[in-house]
């Protein structure tokens, strides 16, 4: 078993919830944040010493939710601030960027890292396409263009142009190509049946999120590898990716009051604006190619709101508790999944830095000896 | 717009589609014979377009003397001559593909700016070429199906130009005499492929031309697959047309552009 840490950045001292979306930056403070990313990329840097495997952030636009709009400059500090690790972004948002830069930035992270790039080729929720003005129905034809580009950016060794649908270069000839041959792993979303589809098409490993229900996210699962085996390609457990909220702590009652306290900010203030706006480009785009799968999208989040940190756990929403019962949480979900990677996020809300810190010393000292070989 | 002609070559007669006005251009069509396309009448708004028929094909007269893919580039040398009178730009299609570079190695005073779309003559042994069963002939060909023109010719007559175009290209795939002849290219060449291409395949293909000709952009066509004409007609049409009007300033965004 694998695992990956992951960090969303997000802004920690609102009081007061965003009354719609785009969130005012009003309030926000330059010297805090400097504070805040100094303690974000330490704890990052912390991970490689806690026996994580990868070290993940990703990709968010005009929100308190996370102060990450480009999460290749921090995976550039990482390059230089790690050694081993390997480094997950997790991802950019492809339909929404320049797809030769991200083949360029991506490149230079595999190159100055000595090849420890982990792409992630994401697409994107609902709410940043209307942050870069991208048309939210085409989010899914411009991703499979974008990434096909991608790959032939890295691949290619002689200068080609591209002829597209959302997508025309007269030559285009990167320098750095990426360390990793043919280029580095790639880790897509497939939190529902369309995107499973669309990770198994590209042989990508898929990443699961906000697992609201662990029969939903099987049924992701059997479908990705049904389409992979299609494909006469057997995707090891390795490549298949769970996104967990987690708060280890000494004591059970300390860590459920933790994350309940993180959530609670998490959903009251740092969501409060994003709700509205993914709403809006559901019912107003078809950035869900099929009407169901919004509606299961939507009723997932407001699930994950509404359960106490004991259903969550019942679920198999999240790991939570002192390190004995979080090795039984995670033995459950690994046995129902059958995965080989689990991206933990410690950093929930305004959850304190030193909390998140115990938390992952307690997960390297006494979890990960005992699950890491399951 | 087009005007069907005849003309008399030194090594026997021919037969041609001709429209527009302007700068000429020759186009060599594939293996089963030509496909008027949107393309051509595209081109044809500014240059003069010619659209020969291989002779043989399509139940014209064979000319006995021609016997290979260069002696077919050598009947469109003489056809550049003849009835265009100078030289021109050219567009080879997949099998016209090969003729055309084998016409701008053996003639390149006669070339001035050569378009080669999925050439043949360029890929590795046992990779592509063209299915025998019509149906999957057919799904290789055309990425976008529903684009595709209604047949042109029958099958007998399909049959008959396919095996002249077995006969000239003598069962090679690879033109090795060829792939060493491509420095000898003086003319700024644009190759393009269709990714989805299963007939003449990008990769290596693309990587020789891209290595060999001196002067030479090589381009990929996104949901593309054999058939660039009819799968993506506008973007093709708009690349050709920039490529021949605007030479190396094609790579230029500009409003400025013709």
């Amino acid at each position: 078993m694998k695992f990956s840490y992951f960090h969303l950045m997000p802004w920690t001292d609102l009081t007061e919830a965003p009354t719609q979306w785009p969130a005012s930056n009003s309030t926000f403070n330059a010297p805090r944040a400097k504070e805040l990313y100094d303690s974000y990329i330490d704890t990052m840097v912390f991970a490689e010493q806690c026996g994580f495997d990868w070290v993940g952030c990703n990709e968010h636009h005009y929100s308190p939710y996370g102060l990450m709009a480009n999460c290749n400059l921090i995976g550039s500090v990482l390059t230089q601030r790690t050694k081993d690790i390997k480094l997950a972004m997790l991802g950019n948002l492809i339909p929404l960027l320049n797809p030769v830069r991200v083949a360029e930035e991506y490149a230079m992270l595999d190159v100055m890292s000595g090849g420890r790039l982990v792409a992630g080729m994401i697409r994107g929720v609902p709410h940043e396409y209307i942050a870069y003005n991208i048309n939210a129905d085409e989010s899914r034809a411009r991703l499979r263009e974008a990434v096909t580009l991608i790959i032939k950016a890295w691949t290619e060794t002689e200068p080609f142009g591209w002829e597209g649908e959302f997508f025309e270069y007269p030559s285009i000839s990167i320098w750095p190509r990426p360390f990793q041959i043919p280029h580095p792993p790639i880790l897509m979303s497939a939190s529902n049946e369309e995107s499973a589809e669309f990770a198994g098409e590209f042989r990508a490993m898929m990443g699961l999120t906000l697992i609201a229900d662990l029969n939903v996210a099987r049924r992701s699962i059997e479908i990705y590898k049904r389409v992979t085996a299609a494909q006469g390609f057997e995707p090891p457990p390795s490549h298949i990716l769970c996104g967990y909220n987690t708060c280890i702590l000494d004591d059970d009652a300390e860590a459920r009051h933790y994350l309940a306290e993180g959530q609670r900010y998490f959903h009251r203030i740092l969501m409060a604006s994003l709700r509205d706006a993914q709403r809006l480009v559901i019912t107003k785009s078809r950035y869900f190619g099929q009407e169901k799968i919004g509606e299961t999208f939507v009723k997932r989040l407001v699930a994950l709101k509404e359960r106490t940190i004991d259903e969550q756990i019942e679920a198999g929403s999240v790991f939570c508790g002192s390190p004995e019962n979080v090795i039984k949480q995670i033995k459950r979900v690994h046995g129902a999944l059958g995965n080989g990677m689990f991206n933990l996020n410690y950093k929930i809300g305004n959850i304190p830095d030193p909390i998140v810190r115990r938390g992952m010393e307690l997960f390297r000292d006494r979890v990960l000896p005992a699950v890491a070989d399951l | 717009m087009f005007t069907t002609e005849h003309a008399e070559l030194t090594t026997g007669p021919i037969t041609y589609r001709k429209g527009g006005n302007g700068r000429p251009i020759l186009h060599i069509h594939g293996t089963g014979g030509p496909n008027p396309s949107p393309v051509l009448d595209q081109l044809a708004q500014r240059h003069t377009v010619y659209h020969p028929v291989a002779p043989g094909w399509d139940e014209t007269p064979r000319h006995p003397s021609v016997r290979s893919v260069r002696d077919l580039a050598d009947v469109y040398a003489d056809f550049i001559r003849t009835v265009i009178g100078g030289p021109c730009d050219v567009i080879g299609v997949s099998f016209g593909g090969w003729v055309a570079l084998w016409l701008a190695v053996r003639h390149p005073d006669l070339v001035e700016q050569l378009v080669l779309e999925a050439p043949a003559g360029m890929r590795d042994p046992g990779t592509g070429g063209l299915p025998k069963d019509p149906a999957e002939l057919r799904r290789q060909t055309y990425a976008r199906p529903e684009r595709a023109p209604p047949p042109a010719r029958t099958q007998d007559v399909y049959w008959v130009n396919r095996n002249l175009r077995d006969e000239l290209g003598g069962g090679i795939t690879l033109d090795e005499d060829l792939l060493a002849s491509l420095p000898r290219i003086t003319a700024r060449t644009l190759v393009l492929f269709g990714l989805k291409d299963e007939i003449s395949p990008h990769d290596k293909a693309g990587m020789r031309m891209r290595k060999g000709i001196p002067h030479v952009h090589l381009t990929y066509i996104y949901d593309a697959a054999h058939a660039l004409e009819f799968d993506q007609p506008e973007r093709v049409g708009n690349l050709i047309a920039a490529f021949f009007e605007r030479g190396e300033g094609f790579l230029v965004r500009s409003s400025q552009a013709a």
